[in-house]
């Protein structure tokens, strides 16, 4: 909670541009970890699925549904493999952090990638701009601006003001949810380390509390896949 | 010191709303779910994407407690 991230500050002598390696190399541990997943669960696909391939369908069968929730599945088919990417990566993201984290000369290496908020507003932004470009594509240029005054032109300020709530509270729940659970993670550690007595009485409420992040690491990626979906169809389904 | 106070007092009643509201959304759902069961999914859905709306409130108000701490 109290060390500071390694930040490499002013790259190339541009006075705004910070890296943070911590970010860069969680991010890269679990879009690796994701890559393994997934090519592992699809490799030699049969006709009698197995094992691994079980778990593969599975998950590609709950972004079918989740997506065909929200709009019509000829609309949504293209949105499966984004559905997925996020799903695995947002998962993956938020349980790297549970198990362990690696604070190494008063900085902070090993974490969940998502407890930045730099990271969560990148993929929400990302998103958002997805959902724009879509409109466009599927609806075209008038469908999408006739959008933003759909039900009644008095609402045009209000919709570009739920664009940037949009984005804004997309990425902050991801960040906040993950980034507190880790607080208090690192809090539950700090006092096991205190005294034999305090190790005895932590190991139970850190264990639970883990536990309960794995829960929560679960519906957050739901969530912000479902809520991707649902502000996907806004702009891109024809009634609602 | 006050300002530790206001932070304190801006999350913890965000929290005490979001909770109120997010109780009363699962107990409708749960409520609908006992009535039709075979709506089960949808209801989840819908109660998934309210609970995840009504979240956004003590984010905002963590947001507000670190800018006034």
């Amino acid at each position: 909670m109290d060390h500071s991230s390694p930040t490499i500050e002013n790259v190339f002598g541009i006075g705004w541009l910070d890296f943070n390696l911590s970010n860069i190399i969680m991010t890269f541990v679990a879009s690796l970890i994701v890559f393994i997943i997934a090519v592992i669960g699809s490799r030699n696909l049969q006709r009698k699925p197995t094992g691994f391939q079980n778990f593969m369908e599975w998950i590609v069968d709950f972004v079918k549904g989740m997506i065909s929730s929200t709009m019509d599945w000829k609309t949504g088919r293209r949105f499966l493999p984004l559905g997925l990417t996020l799903l695995m990566y947002i998962f993956i993201a938020n349980i790297l952090g549970i198990m362990f984290m690696v604070v190494y000369d008063g900085e902070l290496w090993w974490k969940s990638p998502t407890a930045d908020p730099g990271v969560t507003l990148t993929l929400a932004v990302m998103v958002v701009a997805l959902t724009h470009y879509y409109g466009v594509r599927l609806k075209g240029t008038k469908g999408y601006i006739k959008e933003f005054f759909s039900p009644i032109p008095i609402l045009f300020p209000l919709k570009i003001i739920e664009e940037f709530a949009n984005t804004l509270t997309l990425g902050m729940r991801l960040y906040g949810n993950i980034y507190a659970g880790e607080v208090l993670l690192t809090l539950l550690v700090g006092f096991m380390a205190t005294g034999a007595m305090e190790t005895v009485a932590g190991v139970v409420p850190a264990l639970l509390w883990q536990g309960f992040k794995l829960f929560i690491s679960g519906i957050q990626a739901f969530i912000f896949v479902m809520l991707t979906m649902v502000y996907m169809s806004h702009k891109v389904s024809e009634d609602h | 010191m006050s300002g530790a106070l206001a932070a304190a007092i801006a999350v913890g009643l965000a929290a005490l709303g979001a909770g109120v509201g997010n109780g009363l959304i699962v107990s409708r759902t749960v409520e609908g779910i006992s009535r039709q069961p075979e709506l089960r999914g949808a209801l989840q859905t819908t109660m998934f994407i309210g609970v995840a709306l009504v979240e956004a409130v003590p984010i905002i108000a963590v947001v507000i407690a670190f800018m006034v701490m």
